[in-house]
């Protein structure tokens, strides 16, 4: 015990001393914060500037509905978002939206939507622009003409209604949505709101398992290639030294969720109030005491199980080109999931995602993220986790036995079918 | 010998890799408080053997017992380890690096700095004990991890080629070390293949080869069983007659003198008339063959030995 400990100590200490563990830790929320604040700013410094559509407009009868509608779109300093140019037909709509594409090309148009003259035929009105990716555009855009159009229509049933009986019919109707978790507890939330904070947290321990296994392997590379394995094996069972180190870098790790997870509470403490008042509960929901407990449960857990295989990647390789390869399986297995984060959080309770939540190598991602979404059956939670420490175990039994032979082969890295001989002892 | 009187007895140990039988049945009684040579050519088998006596290497069968005990945990704390493949964490200060040595070793943190902060003074690195290893020099390195080695003083110290690439001044340091704990009551298992050394420092040895123990026994024992029948000439004149003397088996030239090694029954008088006749000799002296005529006679033809 006493040696197992000296050396939790040492890698502890080691790292812990760095001033790079600092930097690191400060900078990754900043870098996070950072990120986030230079897209808000520039997303706003694009809303800020007038954009000018062209309308072509084979019926004729679109243009004033729809320049008064878009002329409701405004940013936030209360100007119009939307100039609208109604363009006059010259021969056939394509021709004269033809014409126009000189002035897309140049800039000088955002877009030009064209009006066929039927306005019930599908593909009827068309919007050309040279970047059709701007969601928030498409809709506004699409809003506006479907006010409009939906006037041309009624009229065209013969069902006329006067402008002030048009916009209370076509008055939007917002859906609120409420997350159910305990009896009398439903909870205003929304879907981006749910995406975004588990997505935060999902990076976040995809970027701590990642960054820590691979510390743990690069630790035993360095021993290996500084030829210190075998002054450390004259007084330590590899057993101690794979532990330890296992140990002691996951305690960095576990001191550096503890600072970032003392800092939200503090902010939580700050802001919780003002936060409430404003109704904005989800957020806060997002990092309750509970729902941070089970993330460093499933953190410790997914860093014991993935750990445990990058130091058998540290002691069979003897460089860190070698460990290149043998470790890129390791890193798919965390990026699927984390890639996958959006149809997780969207069907929490499908089958594909109680699946992946139970099989130990995705479950502390998954898991982690089914808990953040809602809350799973208390028997899922419980098999993951028991599947999981079931898996550790075995895990770190069989590396053990990589680890006693292959810390002291230099030479050519043995295959992997040969790893997982030694593996089975 | 009684095995409880034996610092390590290893009994018909195996180990092979792959098809390579790196230690093939070797058996040998290493007794308490002496320096014990443990010699071979490279590729013998000994840093194996060493290592299974250190339990970093499990044998395939046969026992080890180190002060009775059978190998692992308790043994590695009573034995200090200089591997022939040896380093140190680059980025890490000297004194903190034999803290860490001393602290896996048994001690806390505390006492082994103060162990440590001792030997570096006594070996002049008194003033490089917050530098980083990486500012020291390979000499100063190998003080370091000399020390790292003899803390906690183990009762059993297992050095592996411990003088391979040392200058002269830090090989006579170790040496005086290694005697000093050895009289300490230390015992010492000394593997090498500079025969000279082992010589000089060696009470009892076992020749290795090929993974089986070839010769063992006191150093004297071991050299009287090749008689003495080996004779020390110095001469001014051409000395290419020796090779074709009737029981001549060998002769080895050292620059200023020749070492002839006679075949058994040969008698070494004869040589001293034959070269009288020849050349001016200035020093004719019967003597025990070297620790290095044994070993080239033993090993050599089989196996490269460096």
């Amino acid at each position: 015990m006493h040696k197992l400990l000296m050396v939790i100590r040492r890698e502890y200490l080691e790292r812990i001393r760095k001033r790079s563990f600092w930097l690191g830790t400060l900078l990754l929320p900043l870098l996070m914060v950072g990120l986030v604040v230079v897209q808000v700013l520039l997303a706003d410094v694009e809303t800020g500037k007038q954009r000018k559509i062209a309308l072509v407009d084979g019926t004729g009868r679109l243009a004033a509905t729809f320049m008064s509608k878009l002329g409701e779109e405004k940013n936030k300093d209360g100007a119009s978002s939307y100039s609208v140019e109604v363009v006059p037909v010259k021969g056939s709509v394509e021709e004269t939206r033809g014409a126009l594409e000189p002035r897309i090309l140049s800039g000088d148009l955002y877009g030009v939507i064209t009006a066929g003259d039927d306005v019930d035929a599908t593909s009827n009105f068309r919007f050309y622009a040279r970047s059709v990716g701007n969601v928030f555009a498409l809709k506004a855009l699409q809003r506006a003409l479907r006010e409009s159009v939906v006037g041309l229509r009624l009229e065209k049933s013969h069902l006329d209604v006067g402008a002030e009986e048009l916009k209370k019919l076509l008055a939007p109707v917002e859906m609120e949505s409420f997350e159910v978790k305990e009896q009398g507890q439903a909870k205003k939330r929304g879907f981006d709101e749910a995406y975004f904070g588990t997505f935060a947290f999902v990076m976040v321990l995809y970027m701590a398992l990642l960054l820590y296994g691979v510390a743990v392997m690069r630790g035993i590379l360095e021993e290996k290639s500084n030829r210190i394995m075998e002054v450390l094996l004259g007084s330590l069972t590899p057993d101690e030294l794979m532990t330890g180190k296992i140990l002691g870098i996951g305690l960095v790790g576990l001191t550096q969720m503890a600072i970032y997870i003392a800092s939200v509470a503090l902010l939580r403490l700050y802001v919780g109030m003002a936060a409430l008042q404003a109704g904005w509960t989800g957020a806060l929901d997002t990092i309750s005491p509970s729902k941070m407990a089970y993330f460093c449960i499933f953190f410790l857990l997914g860093y014991f199980l993935y750990t445990s295989m990058f130091a058998a990647v540290g002691a069979v390789c003897n460089s860190e080109q070698e460990a290149q390869n043998l470790q890129s399986p390791l890193v798919m297995c965390l990026v699927v999931p984390m890639v996958m984060t959006f149809f997780f959080v969207a069907n929490p309770d499908s089958p594909a995602a109680v699946i992946a939540s139970l099989i130990p190598l995705f479950a502390p991602m998954v898991m982690f993220m089914r808990i953040m979404i809602l809350t799973p059956p208390f028997w899922q939670i419980a098999l993951s986790i028991l599947l999981l420490i079931v898996t550790i175990y075995f895990f770190f039994r069989g590396v053990g036995r990589i680890f006693r032979i292959g810390v002291l082969m230099y030479g050519k890295r043995p295959t992997v079918p040969e790893i997982l001989k030694w593996a089975r002892g | 010998m009684h095995p409880l009187e034996s610092a390590v007895s290893l009994r018909d140990l195996v180990k092979t890799f792959g098809s390579f039988r790196a230690v093939d049945g070797i058996s040998l009684e290493i007794p308490r408080g002496i320096i014990f040579g443990l010699i071979g050519p490279n590729g013998a088998g000994k840093t194996t053997t060493i290592r299974m006596i250190l339990d970093i290497l499990r044998p395939d069968s046969g026992e080890v017992r180190v002060f009775g005990l059978p190998s692992g945990r308790q043994v590695k704390d009573k034995t200090g380890y200089l591997p022939e493949e040896r380093g140190l964490y680059r980025k890490t200060k000297v004194l903190e690096m034999l803290e860490y040595q001393g602290a896996i070793r048994g001690a806390s943190p505390a006492q082994a700095r103060r162990e440590a902060a001792g030997w570096l003074d006594r070996l002049d690195l008194g003033d490089w004990k917050s530098r980083k290893v990486e500012d020291l020099s390979k000499g100063m390195q190998q003080k370091v991890q000399f020390i790292g080695a003899i803390l906690g003083k183990p009762e059993l110290l297992i050095l592996d080629e411990p003088f391979s690439g040392l200058d002269p001044v830090n090989q006579d340091v170790f040496k005086d070390l290694m005697l000093e704990l050895n009289r300490g009551g230390a015992s010492i298992i000394f593997s090498t293949h500079q025969m000279e050394t082992a010589e000089r420092l060696c009470k009892q040895i076992a020749l290795i080869n090929r993974g089986r123990v070839v010769l063992e026994g006191p150093l004297h024992q071991v050299k009287a069983r090749f008689g003495k029948n080996s004779v020390l000439v110095e001469f001014d004149g051409d000395a290419s007659f020796l090779q074709t003397l009737p029981g001549v088996a060998r002769v080895d030239d050292y620059g200023g003198y020749r070492e002839v090694r006679l075949q058994n029954g040969a008698d070494p008088q004869a040589v001293l008339r034959a070269a009288v006749e020849r050349v001016i000799v200035r020093r004719f002296e019967i003597v025990e063959p070297t620790l290095h005529n044994i070993f080239i006679e033993q090993v050599g033809g089989q196996t490269h030995h460096a």
